[in-house]
């Protein structure tokens, strides 16, 4: 009888401590539809405000060129490979394939220049250039590196990957341009700046170039080769074109040659820009890529004669809680290790490997089957955890 | 957060540039303990940025760098690189004079082959070659000679999975993608 009483009583009890209990159903905030979306609430943490967030053109304008003649051109152009029976049965086989250089040399006529700005303001090129300016680059630039004698060579588009030692001479730059105007050749890499993190390296300057002959212009600092630093990823390297109104005296900015003096190649264009603004104007961009190889340490050691810098990224330390003075159903060695100095616990994992190794005599061999390995019964269990994942190799014994 | 700290650094003496560069260029790696990489693609390259999170039950799939989109119109079609951030950052369509001036059909399956190779370029110029695609292919069909040219144009249809540094108490240590010595 008493244990009947009691079981009804705690199953009472349990039901209301234990159990989980439905008290219907209720809904938490605005029904969907009429509650923001994540997307909605996240555009509101970054309004736009035209009086302050609008963009300055500073480019050379747009050409303009009658709409209805060009459609004409391209309709002729058009009914005739409409009614063309062998371009017909190429595609009808799938065999039709388009001229790609052809493509692209149309391309770089009608809507290259919005591509590249488009690009460009992707891989942030105006914002860490001239702040809240940009331009189209209505020039198209062709700059090709000689990567061997046998004439291969590498190109430069709109932020393609390079290495530094494809591209360890100065390259061949063309583009198209009457013969009595003047231009000015930069080429800058505003990443990894070694002294200010806003400012850039000038690799390349040439200034007062008639026409284009980059040749015959006035070399005010030689060429760099692209030096991205080690363990800091990919820099973009920035060929920037501007076109002078006049004949400029940029002798402030000559250096002497070789220019070997990373100090002396700190550049930043937003002030040069500004300084010259009314004379300059950008017209052609062109930029790569290029992360750190082999090459960049030789340059450093043999050519700059210093150390070679090594770097590597600076993640967010992990978060860690509050240490409690009673954590309930916490492994303790776990718990405690968490708010050790992580350089103690690195120190013990490495005297215990050191303590293994033997000057003279060969590392000993992996064990073949780690868990299938005896350890003592009076070995504590948790003892017996942290051995067994020493054997594995898994966890903070990898970090030694 | 896009901070980059200095570990170490060898020496190896050859030296070539006058000794005043010298100092000044040893002096200025020696005072530096930081840099900063201000290329947004960096860390997309490296496979550290993040990655929208967040939208996992729905149905369109948003965790990626880049996107591959393409829109078809009754008698066109266009392909873009859609950018989680930035949106479209690289747009082809047969109705750019370009491609349309050398095809004869704006959108039939020639058209989506060679939309497919000029896409494929036009990405490799521009520094991209691994996008994410999460476009649904019929067998046979015309979008799956688009992807196969773009696949042949050197374009890897898929992004590569996040790298997140292992906690001291992780089970186990990715390796890092950027480390030089891998390769």
């Amino acid at each position: 009888m008493a244990n009947a009483l009691f079981r009804i009583i705690s199953s009472e009890l349990i039901a209301t401590k234990g159990q989980q209990i439905r008290y219907g159903h209720r809904m938490r905030g605005k029904p969907p539809g009429v509650a923001r979306s994540l997307e909605q609430r996240l555009e509101e943490l970054r309004p736009y405000d035209p009086a302050l967030n609008f963009k300055v053109d500073i480019g050379l304008p747009a050409v303009r060129r009658s709409r209805s003649e060009i459609l004409a051109q391209q309709l002729e152009r058009r009914k005739k490979i409409q009614s063309d029976p062998n371009l017909e049965r190429l595609a009808r086989h799938l065999q039709l394939r388009i001229d790609l250089d052809e493509t692209q040399k149309i391309w770089q006529q009608t809507s290259a220049a919005d591509d590249c700005r488009k690009i460009a303001d992707h891989y942030g090129i105006f914002k860490d250039l001239y702040g809240d300016a940009y331009f189209t680059p209505r020039v198209p630039l062709n700059i090709s590196y000689t990567i061997n004698d046998d004439g291969d060579v590498s190109k430069v588009f709109r932020g393609n990957i390079l290495k530094p030692l494809e591209t360890s001479k100065s390259p061949q730059v063309a583009y198209e341009s009457d013969p009595n105007t003047l231009w000015t050749l930069l080429l800058t890499c505003p990443d990894g700046n070694l002294v200010e993190e806003n400012s850039e390296y000038c690799h390349w300057f040439i200034g007062n170039i008639p026409g284009s002959d980059v040749e015959k212009g006035e070399l005010l600092m030689d060429y760099l080769k692209p030096i991205p630093l080690s363990g800091t990823g990919y820099h973009r390297y920035i060929f920037i074109l501007y076109k002078q109104d006049k004949q400029l005296d940029f002798s402030a900015f000559k250096k002497e040659q070789p220019c070997l003096s990373l100090k002396e190649r700190n550049w930043n264009t937003y002030n040069f820009y500004k300084d010259h603004q009314d004379v300059l104007t950008p017209a052609g961009l062109s930029f790569f890529q290029a992360d750190w190889d082999p090459s960049v340490k030789d340059f450093f050691h043999e050519t700059l004669g210093t150390k070679e810098p090594t770097f590597e990224y600076d993640f967010p330390p992990p978060y860690i809680a509050k240490q409690r003075w009673f954590p309930l159903r916490m492994p303790f060695n776990l718990y405690m290790d968490k708010y050790r100095d992580p350089k103690q616990i690195h120190k013990e994992y490495l005297l215990k490997k050191l303590k293994k190794a033997h000057p003279f005599k060969e590392p000993e061999a992996p064990l073949r089957y780690p868990n299938a390995q005896y350890i003592d019964r009076s070995v504590p269990s948790w003892l017996n955890l942290e051995i067994r994942k020493d054997r594995l190799g898994w966890g903070r014994i990898n970090d030694v | 957060m896009n901070g980059i700290t200095k570990t170490l650094g060898f020496v190896k003496s050859s030296l070539r540039a006058s000794s005043r560069t010298i100092h000044g260029n040893a002096e200025l790696i020696e005072n530096c303990n930081a840099v900063k990489n201000r290329n947004p693609r960096n860390l997309e390259l490296l496979r550290i940025a993040r990655k929208p999170s967040g939208y996992h039950l729905d149905r369109q799939v948003r965790e990626y760098w880049h996107t591959l989109k393409v829109t078809k119109a009754p008698r066109h079609v266009a392909a873009e690189i859609y950018h989680f951030e930035n949106g479209p950052v690289i747009t082809v369509s047969t109705k750019d004079w370009a491609i349309k001036k050398q095809l004869y059909r704006l959108s039939d399956t020639a058209a989506y082959i060679n939309l497919g190779r000029v896409l494929a370029q036009r990405c490799l110029e521009s520094g991209i070659s691994m996008v994410s695609c999460h476009i649904e292919v019929t067998k046979g069909g015309k979008m799956e000679a688009f992807i196969k040219e773009l696949e042949n144009g050197g374009i890897e249809l898929k992004e590569p999975t996040r790298y997140k540094k292992p906690n001291p108490w992780d089970q186990h240590r990715p390796e890092k993608p950027w480390d030089p010595t891998i390769e």
